[in-house]
């Protein structure tokens, strides 16, 4: 059984603002620049310190810690030691863990990837910090910490508090917020923190690790996405998405039948993107879909289905096969290159 | 272990997601009248769970915490091929967030001696995912989540799983006890056999646990739960012009002028 240790009873032992800096051999995932724009903000506004926590091996031969600081922190925390690499839930829960109970955070940001999804949990539960999944707000109200998090697949929008226990923990899916520009100059202090995690006591292995390049779609102006209507074959998507100069995005259940890979995957449990042009192509439009894109500036839909839901979440739209109307939208840009801009 | 494992299930029972629905007079969310069902992604636990008995031998055990008439999604998992079913139902699981929940369910799984719990990737309601992490973090055992396929090591005592990471996938061995979640639509959950199902429904009665019987009576609830729902609105949809068009080159007109 884990030891708990109640932190409820001495919330104001607990400030700074927390976020955790995910990367995978040097590799920083987007969405920690993401977190540590919107720590930057929340730390501004609470009078605190804005601290990144770093995990992995080898990190001294880096540019993390600089690249941190230019991103808005005040100090950045290394854990550095090969049983961080690659990740694995047990350590970096465990060092988490540890360096929440004797530095008492107030509030810790970590991406809601399928990294910090499977590691929070094993910060929040020993520690007994709150813990909200999903968050798309984070706000200081009236000297209160509100954090807004869609449910019921995204039919209701509802506000956590966690007024008796700290860390105010919160995972947030990538895309969700955007990212500052780096501030080259920027100063800061960096902190090679104690491993108290031991190979021996680990519980898992990996075994293999296969990783591709990995494409990001949350920073696109244009996305042409497609769903089950595709029917197999995204190439017309690529092409026009090639012609507009956009990135190809997909439906769950497209990624699913593995007709793209899944870090195209727009929605509740994949990315939020906020195009100026969002083509929806043969998707039905899900309520889970829509939760990804719905802060797309303008939404194309093509359905052959009139009484498809993307209609009423759409600007405009058309009643077609996508294998017959992208193709002439392609004609129609091929001919008129002058509407699209350099 | 030559008389295989204990495998347990965890299933939760959440409104029919394509029953809630938004009530045009008040906007508000309405999901009273939703039908209860079992979560969506927990058939592909079940289904996960099943598998692993196939393989390895033992048992699959359905764990739920709900009201009592969760006992209904029980009886789903049993009509599936499950040998048996454990409700956690007291009124004093009321309002727990996923700390207590997590804890309910980490000393169910452990009052049954579990070698493996599984679970879903998250529920249609509050979607957290949190709660696998949860009871693997209550009980200190490894965990597997996002999992794409599993491989029973039974010689080792140990559990591979394939796991989805951004950009690819891992392998990870873990030691037994393990918590997985599940990814959602990994696989093909088997429909209820005929008979199995009728007794399911007829004949079978599962246990029902409270919090005094897992002797957690003081740490479940409200009031031990560091998050708390301070509010819900229903989430309004985004104004669209909703004009639909009748020839391609009218449709990309537009996009030229939002290009
Ligand atoms: C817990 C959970 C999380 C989820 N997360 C996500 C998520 O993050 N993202 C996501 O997208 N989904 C998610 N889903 C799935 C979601 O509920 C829907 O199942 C999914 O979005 C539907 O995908 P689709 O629109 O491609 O397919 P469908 O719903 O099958 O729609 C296909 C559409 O294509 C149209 N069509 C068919 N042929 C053609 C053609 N030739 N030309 C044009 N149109 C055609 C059809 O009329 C139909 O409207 C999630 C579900 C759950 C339970
Ligand atoms: C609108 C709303 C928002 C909420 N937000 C948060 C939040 O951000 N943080 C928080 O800590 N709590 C939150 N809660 C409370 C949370 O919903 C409950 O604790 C819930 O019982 C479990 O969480 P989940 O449905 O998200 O499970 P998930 O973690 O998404 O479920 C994953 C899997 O765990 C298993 N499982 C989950 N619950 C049960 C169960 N009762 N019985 C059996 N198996 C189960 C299933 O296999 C399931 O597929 C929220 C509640 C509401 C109503």
């Amino acid at each position: 059984m884990a030891a708990t240790s109640d932190t409820s009873a001495d919330i104001e032992a607990h400030d700074d603002v927390w976020v955790f800096v995910e990367q995978h051999d040097g590799e920083i995932a987007n969405v920690a620049w993401e977190l540590l724009s919107k720590g930057r903000d929340l730390a501004d506004e609470r009078g605190e310190d804005l601290v990144a926590l770093v995990m992995g091996a080898d990190l001294d031969e880096t540019d993390i810690p600089e690249q941190c600081i230019a991103r808005g922190a005040d100090t950045v925390l290394i854990a550095d030691d090969p049983v961080f690499e690659p990740y694995r839930s047990d350590p970096y829960g465990e060092q988490f863990r540890h360096l929440v109970e004797t530095r008492k955070p107030a509030v810790a940001l970590i991406g809601g990837t399928h990294t910090g999804r499977d590691f929070a949990g094993r910060v929040a539960v020993p520690t007994h910090a709150g813990l909200t999944a999903d968050c798309t707000e984070l706000e200081m109200e009236d000297g209160r910490y509100e954090m807004r998090r869609p449910a019921f697949g995204g039919d209701a929008l509802a506000t956590i508090i966690c007024p008796e226990h700290r860390p105010q923990m919160s995972t947030v899916r990538p895309g969700v917020f955007p990212a500052a520009e780096p501030e080259e100059g920027r100063e800061g202090e960096v902190e090679t923190v104690e491993v108290v995690v031991d190979e021996d006591e680990t519980m898992t292995e990996v075994l293999e690790r296969e990783v591709g390049d990995v494409a990001d779609i949350t920073d696109a102006d244009i996305v042409v996405a497609g769903g089950m209507g595709a029917e197999g074959d995204f190439e017309p998507l690529w092409e026009l998405a090639d012609l507009l100069g956009g990135e190809v995005a997909a439906t769950r259940d497209a990624v699913e039948e593995g007709w793209i890979e899944p870090a195209r995957q727009v929605g509740q449990t994949g990315k939020t993107v906020r195009p100026k042009l969002y083509v929806a192509a043969g998707i039905s439009g899900a309520i889970q879909h829509l939760e990804g894109m719905d802060d797309s500036e303008t939404v194309i839909a093509i359905n052959t289905d009139p009484n498809a839901p993307i209609f009423d979440n759409a600007d405009y739209g058309i009643v077609g096969d996508l294998h017959e109307v992208i193709p002439e939208l392609i004609e129609y840009f091929e001919e008129n290159e002058e509407a699209i801009p350099a | 272990m030559t008389d295989g494992w204990n495998i347990v299930v965890c299933v939760k029972q959440v409104p029919d997601a394509d029953d809630v629905s938004i009530d045009p007079e008040t906007g508000r969310l309405n999901r009273s009248d939703a039908e209860a069902v079992m979560n969506a992604p927990d058939y592909n636990a079940v289904e996960a769970a099943l598998e692993l008995r196939d393989e390895v031998g033992g048992t699959v055990t359905a764990l739920s915490m709900g009201p009592p008439n969760a006992d209904a999604v029980l009886r789903v998992a049993v009509g599936m091929g499950a040998d048996d079913g454990v409700l956690l139902s007291d009124p004093a699981f009321g309002g727990s967030d996923t700390w207590p929940t997590s804890l309910a369910l980490a000393r169910g799984a452990e009052e049954l001696d579990a070698d493996v719990v599984l679970g879903g990737e998250e529920t249609t309601d509050s979607s957290t995912g949190q709660v696998p992490p949860g009871i693997a973090a209550h009980n200190g055992w490894a965990q597997l989540t996002y999992v794409e396929e599993l491989e029973p090591r039974p010689d080792g005592d140990k559990l591979v799983a394939k796991r989805d990471v951004e950009g690819g996938y891992e392998k990870v061995a873990a030691e037994l006890p393990v918590v997985v979640a599940m990814g959602f639509g990994e696989n093909d959950p088997r429909p209820a056999g005929l008979h199995r199902k009728i007794f399911a429904e007829a004949d079978f009665e599962p246990e029902t646990w409270t919090a005094e019987d897992l002797g957690v009576e003081d740490e479940v609830g409200l009031s031990v739960s560091p998050t708390q729902v301070g509010g819900m609105d229903t989430a309004d949809p985004v104004p669209r012009e909703q004009e639909v068009v009748d020839e391609t080159d009218e449709l990309a007109e537009q996009i030229a002028e939002v290009l």
